[in-house]
């Protein structure tokens, strides 16, 4: 059965002359969990960027659902969620206040204009603070006071509360101790639906570090915008990591 | 021979040359005639006129400053924020609309910006009649158009990346848009709100001397009947007033994340729109425009202002700025700098508020006691009254200034004003010059209200215009006072953003 969720076709980005990605091809399907490997500068971030729509490609072509991002309409769009490697959270706001943000998308302005007074409820907020290991001291805080790894919590939080299928992450450890990135990694990659509380079923994580591959089902190398090896976890050899790094 | 280098500190100082060709016009104009009024003027000061009468005059006319100030700042700050957002280009890439139509709402707004509140009063009273509404209406005009520019000039350092971001949640358009721009419009109210109250309620003042109402009309009639005793009663009364709203503007902190005042100040912002709009259509629909009928009229009449004459108008115009802009720029720290002991700088504090609070025309008026109207005199007004808002500005930076250079300096027996210059001074120049090139913007259009009073350039034409009701000089000359304040806000535009 053919249950592709996203294809790049042919894939080129260019800015300022220098080619950044250079015909990307790949396929996503439903469920996959894939670990994207590559050397800082490789073209990682730009590759996010093109699959969550935020940067359009020079050439060819990115299909969401079978359909392009401008024929997808707003609810489609949903569907996709990223964790920035810059986090790009809004530091005047408080931490609850950035995660229910991530509700933006299913509620109204009623909703948006609560939630900047903070007089909307920050209930299901709390809740996916709680499960990324946030002390309840710092749900008020505002995200300027806050250390890099409650920050990065933060962010994770605001992308998991969307309820997104599919999780688009760049570098999301960074700034955890061992014991929180097993718990974000579990949180991330383990198919949640329970409690009002539902991870992504399908993700790719842009990551460094070599011993959190074990679960992940593939792996993808990428070396100065091309795409080296795209290939099964179990087939992963100390030769395909040479290529790139 | 070594090279001369400018720095930013002498760049503050070497405007001050333009005292040169001014004092000596200055000079020659001098005449004796009106000293006695003059130190009748100043001994006045000393010994207001106090009776139940007056005091009563004074709390009504200060009244109707408060309440045209206060309801021209309200209008004007929400639809600048208004405006704000509108001309932003954030707004546009929100909502994924050409920019172009940003860069034709900014170009409104800086025509509109371009003339100055008093020319919008002489013109609309011409049309309208005098009442308050008109000067409510004369200052929010270019009050929104000013306000907008600041709002868009914040939104515009929202983050891109922010925006990436929540725009990626893809959340209703009007949600996102929110969610942007909620902190920056917020700490805009914040940092400046209180700001442009204080410039509300100067221009209601400086309206009330063109017969628009409040204690300014007072001052003015007071001053036409040589009556200086009343009149400084009526200073003495703003200095109050401007005295008691500082030190209540120092106290009051807003705190958003207060909820009850959150929704209190969301419900005036909501209140004052549907009035403004309820107002305005109220305001078009059952006005009298005979007046404006026969001044349609007019617009067949012919120009008798030759090409010459208009070009030396606004020649004129351009050198009083100069002028004007010199005396702001480098008289407050040159005078800090010879005058460097503390009871001096108090007395040059005292200076400088009475500066600001006389307005310029009667500043200009009190000097024509002993000086012939030329365009000197007026641009010593311009340059004084500024360098009274410029002086304020410095010594609030550098009293906020770390002062170790200057401690270290004087530890090494460098005497105090060479310590001050290198230790203190020199640290602030770069951002005093920018506030600068913001207020030369400011002096271009004030060029108009010493204009109408002294005689001089663009301003004096405008009012011999109005006077005779020749529309299309009327339009010659606000079009040649916009394009003259348009291309001096982007020359200044530049040099600020060359110092920040």
């Amino acid at each position: 059965m053919n249950n592709t969720l996203l294809e790049l076709k042919n894939i080129s980005y260019k800015y300022e002359n220098n080619l950044i990605l250079n015909k990307v091809n790949l396929k996503i399907n439903s469920g996959e969990k894939i670990a994207l490997l590559g050397k800082s500068g490789s073209g990682k971030t730009t590759l996010i960027s093109v699959i969550n729509g935020t940067i359009k490609p020079t050439k060819g072509e990115v299909k969401l659902f079978k359909k392009s991002f401008d024929e997808l309409d707003r609810k489609q769009k949903r569907n996709i969620t990223t964790i920035w490697q810059d986090l790009r959270l809004i530091e005047d706001l408080s931490a609850e206040q950035n995660v229910n943000c991530g509700l933006l998308a299913e509620k109204n302005l009623y909703f948006a204009f609560k939630n900047l007074l903070n007089i909307s409820s920050f209930k299901k907020a709390h809740k996916y603070m709680q499960l990324c290991k946030l002390h309840h001291s710092i749900y008020a805080k505002k995200i300027s006071k806050l250390s890099g790894g409650q920050k990065q919590r933060v962010a994770i939080a605001r992308s998991l509360i969307q309820g997104s299928n599919i999780l688009i992450a760049d570098e999301p450890f960074n700034n955890l101790d061992p014991k929180l990135i097993t718990t974000i990694k579990n949180l991330l990659l383990e198919n949640i639906d329970k409690n009002n509380i539902k991870s992504p079923k399908t993700t790719l994580v842009a990551l460094h570090r070599l011993d959190l591959l074990k679960d992940f089902d593939k792996v993808i190398g990428i070396k100065e915008g091309k795409i080296f090896f795209n290939i099964e976890r179990s087939n992963l050899k100390k030769f395909h990591l040479d290529k790139i790094y | 021979m070594n090279k001369l280098k400018l720095n930013y500190s002498s760049i503050s100082f070497l405007p001050i040359l333009v005292c040169i060709p001014l004092g000596y016009q200055l000079i020659t104009n001098l005449h004796f005639g009106g000293l006695n009024l003059f130190q009748e003027f100043l001994i006045s000061a000393f010994n207001p006129k106090i009776n139940n009468e007056i005091i009563i005059t004074v709390i009504n006319r200060l009244n109707e400053t408060i309440l045209i100030g206060f309801f021209s700042w309200l209008v004007s700050i929400i639809f600048g924020a208004i405006f704000g957002i509108l001309s932003s280009n954030i707004f546009y890439k929100v909502f994924n609309i050409p920019n172009i139509v940003s860069s034709i709402i900014k170009f409104f707004l800086t025509i509109i910006r371009s003339i100055h509140e008093v020319v919008w009063g002489i013109v609309l009273m011409q049309i309208y009649g005098i009442n308050s509404s008109i000067g409510i209406i004369s200052i929010c005009i270019p009050y929104i158009a000013v306000n907008s520019k600041v709002f868009a000039e914040q939104l515009e350092t929202i983050n891109y990346k922010t925006f990436e971001s929540i725009n990626q949640i893809n959340a209703p358009k009007f949600s996102s848009l929110l969610t942007l721009i909620w902190n920056p419009i917020i700490n805009t109210f914040k940092n400046f709100g209180l700001y442009r109250l204080e410039c509300s309620i100067r221009s209601t003042v400086i309206l009330g001397l063109f017969g628009i109402g409040g204690i300014g009309t007072s001052i003015f009639l007071s001053f036409q009947t040589l009556n200086f005793r009343e009149l400084w009663t009526y200073l003495w009364s703003l200095t109050i007033l401007i005295i008691l709203s500082e030190l209540i503007f120092k106290k009051i902190k807003f705190n958003n994340t207060n909820k009850i005042l959150s929704i209190f100040f969301i419900a005036v912002f909501f209140a004052t729109i549907l009035l403004s709009i309820s107002y305005f259509l109220y305001f078009v629909f059952n006005n009298n425009y005979e007046n404006f009928n026969s001044f349609r009229s007019l617009f067949k009449s012919s120009s008798y202002l030759g090409l010459l004459d208009f070009l030396k108008l606004i020649f004129e115009t351009i050198i009083l700025s100069l002028l004007s802009t010199g005396i702001a720029i480098s008289l407050p720290p040159l005078l800090i700098l010879i005058f460097n002991s503390n009871t001096s700088k108090i007395l040059i504090k005292i200076f400088a508020f009475l500066l600001r609070l006389i307005p310029t025309p009667l500043i200009l008026l009190t000097l024509l006691t002993f000086n012939n109207p030329s365009l000197s005199l007026a641009a010593l007004t311009l340059g004084l009254h500024n360098a009274g808002i410029t002086c304020k500005l410095l010594f609030t930076n550098l009293d906020r200034q770390d002062k170790r250079n200057y401690i270290a300096m004087r530890s090494l027996g460098i005497s105090k004003k060479t310590s001050w210059l290198l230790g203190l001074f020199s640290q602030q120049a770069k951002s005093y010059l920018a506030y600068c090139a913001y207020r030369s913007d400011i002096i271009i259009r004030e060029t108009a209200i010493v204009g109408v009073i002294g005689s001089v350039g663009l301003g004096w034409q405008l009012q011999e215009s109005l006077s005779s009701f020749a529309l299309r000089e009327i339009t010659i000359v606000l079009m040649a006072y916009s394009s003259i304040a348009i291309v001096g806000e982007l020359i200044n535009g530049k040099i600020k953003n060359s110092l920040t």
